[in-house]
Order: C-alpha cells, then sequence, then structure tokens
C-alpha cells in the first residue's frame, strides 16, 4: 500500500477546483437507492394508475379510465367500512394484548436468578415461526374432532362450539394466535429497555426504601417508557401489513367476522377480479401504515437516532 | 422477619409463573413436532395421546407423494438469492448512508423506511400486474424480486443503524495509515459489524422464508415455496394432519435455529436499529 498523506487530505475535503465530483459515500448510496425506487416508487406510481381505471383481466389485461369511480365507491361502501372498523379493532386487541403480556413477560423474565438466558430462547421461539404455520397449527389444535385445546376447552366445559365455525370465538381465536406469535417481541424489545435501567439508581431507591412497585414507577417506567413505544410502533407496523393467519384460517369467515381491511383487499383483487377499486383500497391502507410510519420516524428523531 | 424466606418465596411464585407462560408459548409447538412423530391411528385418538411409539410416516409420505425437495429448493433459491442481494446492496448503501451528509436526508431516510412498512396486500396488487406484463409470474426470479421489495429497504436501515454506531475515528485512522476511503469501508467498517450484517441476513432469510402472501398470489407448480405446500396440505378434500405437522416442523425449526443464533442482536435488528443492547 502507497501511502501518501496527501491523499489522505484530498479524500477528506471537497475538491475546490473542477467540476462537481460525486463522493463515493454517493457513489454506494445512488444506484442502490435507484433499485429501490424501481421495486416500490414504480409500484406504487402505478397502483394510484390503476386506482382511476376499471382494471379487467378477462383476456388479457386492459385499462378503462374510471376517474374517481373507485374513490367514491370505497367511502361508500359499506363492506369496506366494516372491514376498516373490524380491522382497526382486531388491529387495537392484538397490539394491545401483546403489549400488556410482553411487558409482564418482560419483568418476569428480567427477575429471573437462574435459567434466565434459557427461558428467554425458549419464550423467543414462537415468533420465529411462518405465519402462516402458525394459522394451520391454529387450525389443527381448535380441530373440532382431534385439536388439542379444543378437546381441553370441550371436555372443562369452557367452550363446547366448532371455535373457528362460530363467529364470536373465531374473532378471538385468530387475535390470540397472533397475540401467541408476537407478545414474544414485545417482550424482548422491553426486557432490552429492563437491562439498561441504571443499577446504582434502583439500588439508591431500594436504600431509600422504596418498595418493588414504586421502584418500578418511579425508576423503571420513566426510562423504559420510550422503548415501550418503540416496541409498540414496530409492532404495529406489522399489524398492519400482515394477514396470513387470517387469511389461512378462517379468510374472513365465517360471514364477516374476521374480514378485516387487507383480506377484503384481497379477494377484491383476486376472487372478484375488481383491480382498480382494489388498488383504491390498497391505496387507503397505504395511507394508514404511512401514518404509522411518520409517528416512528418522530420518536426516532426525539431519541436522536435518525438524522 | 426473614428476609431471605421472603426471597426465596418470591423467586417461588416468580417460577411458578414462568412455567405457566412456558406452557402457553411451547405446548403449541411441542404438540405439532409431537404429532408429526405420531401414527396416524395414534394421530386420530378423539382423546390426545401423550406416550405412543414414534413414526416416520407422515415424513417419508411427504417425501413420496409431494415434491417436497422441488418446495425445499424453491424456498431457498427465492429466500437465499433476495437475501444475499438485499444484504450486499444494503452493506453498500447502508454505509453511503451512514456517512454522508446531504440536504433531505431525512426524507430519503422516511422513503426507505415506509417502503418496509407498506401492508403486503398493496403492495401485491400493482407487481402481480406489472409481473403478468414481464413474464415474472410461477419464477423463482419473480419471487427474489418480490422479496426485495421489504428485504432491501429493512438491510439498507439497518446497516445505516449499524455502521452510525461505529465512530468514523477507526476509519480515519485507517485513512491516516493510507487507505483509501473504500478500504477503510471494506477493511475496517465492514469486519467490525460483521455481527449486524450476520444479524441482518438471518432476519432477511427469515423474513423471505417464512412469506406466504407474496408466493401464493406469484408463485405457481415451478417456483412453489414451503408454506405453500404446507397450505395446500390444508386445503385438500381430507385434512391430513400428520403431514401438516410434519412439513411445518420442516418450515419452522431451520428458523428457529439460525434466530435463536443471533439472539444477542435481535433487539437491534428487529426495531430497525431504534434500541440496542
Amino acid at each position: 500500500m502507497a501511502a501518501t498523506p496527501a491523499a489522505e487530505n484530498q479524500s477528506r475535503r471537497q475538491p475546490k477546483n473542477g467540476g462537481p465530483r460525486i463522493s463515493l459515500e454517493m457513489k454506494m448510496l445512488l444506484p442502490v437507492l435507484f433499485l429501490l425506487a424501481l421495486l416500490s416508487l414504480f409500484p406504487f406510481l402505478y397502483i394510484i394508475f390503476m386506482s382511476f381505471n376499471t382494471v379487467s383481466m378477462i383476456g388479457g389485461i386492459s385499462f378503462d379510465f374510471a376517474g374517481l369511480d373507485n374513490w367514491t365507491r370505497m367511502f361508500t361502501d359499506e363492506v369496506v367500512g366494516a372491514a376498516w372498523l373490524r380491522g382497526i379493532l382486531y388491529f387495537l386487541a392484538t397490539v394491545g394484548l401483546e403489549l400488556v403480556l410482553g411487558i409482564g413477560m418482560a419483568l418476569l423474565v428480567h427477575e429471573l436468578v437462574w435459567g434466565k438466558n434459557l427461558a428467554l430462547s425458549l419464550l423467543l421461539l414462537p415468533m420465529f415461526m411462518a405465519p402462516v404455520i402458525v394459522g394451520l397449527l391454529g387450525r389443527f389444535l381448535t380441530d373440532g374432532t382431534y385439536g388439542l385445546y379444543a378437546w381441553f376447552l370441550n371436555t372443562t366445559g369452557v367452550f363446547q362450539q366448532d371455535i373457528l365455525g362460530t363467529p364470536s370465538s373465531a374473532l378471538l381465536a385468530v387475535i390470540l394466535m397472533d397475540v401467541w406469535e408476537w407478545t414474544p417481541l414485545i417482550m424482548l424489545i422491553v426486557l432490552a429497555g429492563l437491562s439498561s435501567v441504571d443499577q446504582a439508581t434502583l439500588e439508591a431507591a431500594k436504600v431509600d426504601g422504596a418498595g418493588y412497585w414504586q421502584r418500578l414507577r418511579h425508576v423503571v417506567v420513566p426510562a423504559v417508557s420510550g422503548i415501550v413505544v418503540v416496541a409498540l410502533l414496530i409492532r404495529s407496523m406489522d399489524a398492519i401489513r400482515y394477514f396470513d393467519v387470517i387469511f389461512i384460517t378462517t379468510n374472513g369467515g365465517p360471514g364477516n367476522a374476521t374480514k378485516i381491511i387487507p383480506i377484503r383487499l384481497y379477494e377484491t383483487a383476486f376472487r372478484f377480479f375488481d383491480l382498480g377499486y382494489a388498488a383504491a383500497i390498497g391505496l387507503g391502507m397505504l395511507a394508514f401504515s404511512i401514518l404509522v410510519a411518520n409517528a416512528f420516524v418522530a420518536i426516532l428523531k426525539r431519541r436522536g437516532l435518525a438524522r | 422477619m426473614n428476609g431471605s424466606n421472603a426471597a426465596r418465596g418470591k423467586q417461588a411464585v416468580l417460577y411458578g409463573i414462568l412455567v405457566l407462560v412456558l406452557l402457553w408459548t411451547l405446548v403449541p409447538i411441542f404438540w405439532m413436532v409431537l404429532s408429526s412423530f405420531k401414527s396416524s391411528a395414534d394421530l386420530l385418538s378423539t382423546t390426545p395421546k401423550v406416550i405412543f411409539t414414534p413414526s416416520l410416516e407422515h415424513y417419508i409420505a411427504l417425501f413420496a407423494t409431494s415434491n417436497l425437495w422441488g418446495y425445499i429448493q424453491n424456498s431457498l433459491l427465492a429466500a437465499g438469492i433476495s437475501t444475499v442481494i438485499a444484504v450486499v446492496l444494503g452493506c453498500l448503501a447502508g454505509y453511503g448512508l451512514s456517512r454522508s451528509d446531504f440536504r433531505g436526508k431525512h426524507h430519503v431516510a422516511f422513503w426507505i423506511i415506509s417502503t418496509r412498512m407498506a401492508p403486503i396486500a398493496a403492495v401485491i396488487l400493482p407487481l402481480f400486474i406489472l409481473f403478468r406484463y414481464a413474464g415474472l409470474l410461477d419464477t423463482t426470479a419473480g419471487l427474489v424480486i418480490a422479496y426485495l421489495t421489504f428485504n432491501l429497504p429493512f438491510a439498507i436501515w439497518i446497516m445505516n443503524a449499524f455502521f452510525a454506531d461505529l465512530p468514523p475515528a477507526l476509519e480515519q485512522a485507517a485513512m491516516v495509515d493510507g487507505a483509501t476511503k473504500f478500504q477503510a469501508f471494506w477493511r475496517v467498517a465492514l469486519p467490525v459489524t460483521a455481527p449486524g450484517i450476520v444479524t441482518t441476513a438471518i432476519l432477511c432469510l427469515v423474513f423471505s422464508w417464512n412469506d406466504y402472501a407474496f408466493a401464493v398470489t406469484f408463485a405457481g407448480p415451478d417456483s412453489q415455496t414451503l408454506p405453500i405446500a404446507a397450505a395446500q396440505l390444508n386445503t385438500q378434500t381430507g385434512l391430513n394432519w400428520g403431514q401438516l405437522s410434519a412439513i411445518g416442523t420442516i418450515v419452522v425449526l431451520p428458523m428457529m435455529v439460525v434466530g435463536l443464533a443471533v439472539r444477542r442482536y435481535l433487539v437491534a435488528g428487529l426495531t430497525l436499529g431504534a434500541v440496542k443492547e
């Protein structure tokens, strides 16, 4: 390697002569961003285009300009409106339960004296599973004839109907499947926050006679609240993204009991082949997820992590 | 009052709760793996059986009656190739982003992250039409592209976070010793970030290996992945819980192993760099 101190100086400073030079950082960044634009901006513009057309798939794809038809239809469509409400209910129930249980589990694991690492590893297992397998396994466990959980609920007399075939229990069951898979993620994130709580402050509070709940309230909660919000937003974004569990278990049924908005979107597109209308619904979902992403980035900024 | 007794009592309660939580978490997984080794007769018993003679019946049937090796190969190719592309490009762009400062940088960052968060159902729609025009339906290449729509922004963002953690002094020291800027990246920044790179790769692999929605829409007989094969077992007339448990076990076990292998770095990876341990 030829060491030239001059080269070091040059590479660090903006060149003052000649035309604009592209820095190495930009050479590394720009081609990849261009590719990402192809992957994301192009489909994004395309879905906007689709939303102003009636898209037909019969005998090749054809577009008929439809103006605002799809959009006005969406805002007056009661089935879509109900799917939005159900989606928001599903979203609040899953994320809410995951948050409460995840924080509880994190507090529990944090207090363990021995076997902490093993317990943590075992508790994390569900979140590595393909959601579609979680759904299929859920179907197996709740099967009226051969399912372990159905058998248990039946024998103890808690619930004796067809779990996924009854509207109220079906919605609860798919919520619990999601909660089962993703509570460990919240636990993991909150646990990282708990480990970062200043031990000296905790000890000082203990010496001053503060009990567990008092320490939790006055020392731990203020220290981890930021991380809990991060956990909440990360989980929220994925809860909006995925629909695999419902897709494979009830696919919206029985009736419309579990028909959340992504399921309605998918069937509008690929069962009724009403792709233009589905595009408008998709853009509505996209707007919702961008709102959540905005909140996430705002939090990151406040924590000084995104500049 | 005996302090150590109280502490011991508290620990006993804690471990009691832990057992309940572990049961809640592990029983379904345990039951799936157990069922995959049960003979059909034991499986279809109306009272659940825990003690039985293990049998490989369902695994053998899976490999004999379906193109399981083909599905495994399709899954590995689609997930593997998209992971490699995402991680290589993610390292380059993530480093570039972390070491540059330009106007509107936060807009670019926001665009990257919002790409990762776009609802899958909404992304599938335009891709389906575009893939149909481009002849990419039922190809592994199509799945690789589909998986890049979430793996690439994820890898850029998370590698940016890992590189941003690295003090620039390290690279500056190398450059004082005569290394070029690229050499400083290649020989200093990259090796130091190795755990982050491995974590990113594993998470990309898990996300794409576990995908169902994209594959069920885009893949056909030539590119069908494992999760699709699992779902199809379930929609055939006779629900074959034994084979389903076997294929479920095959899908989830490798991801649990690689996922736990990077447990220390999972928090940083899964929170997109917002939380670091």
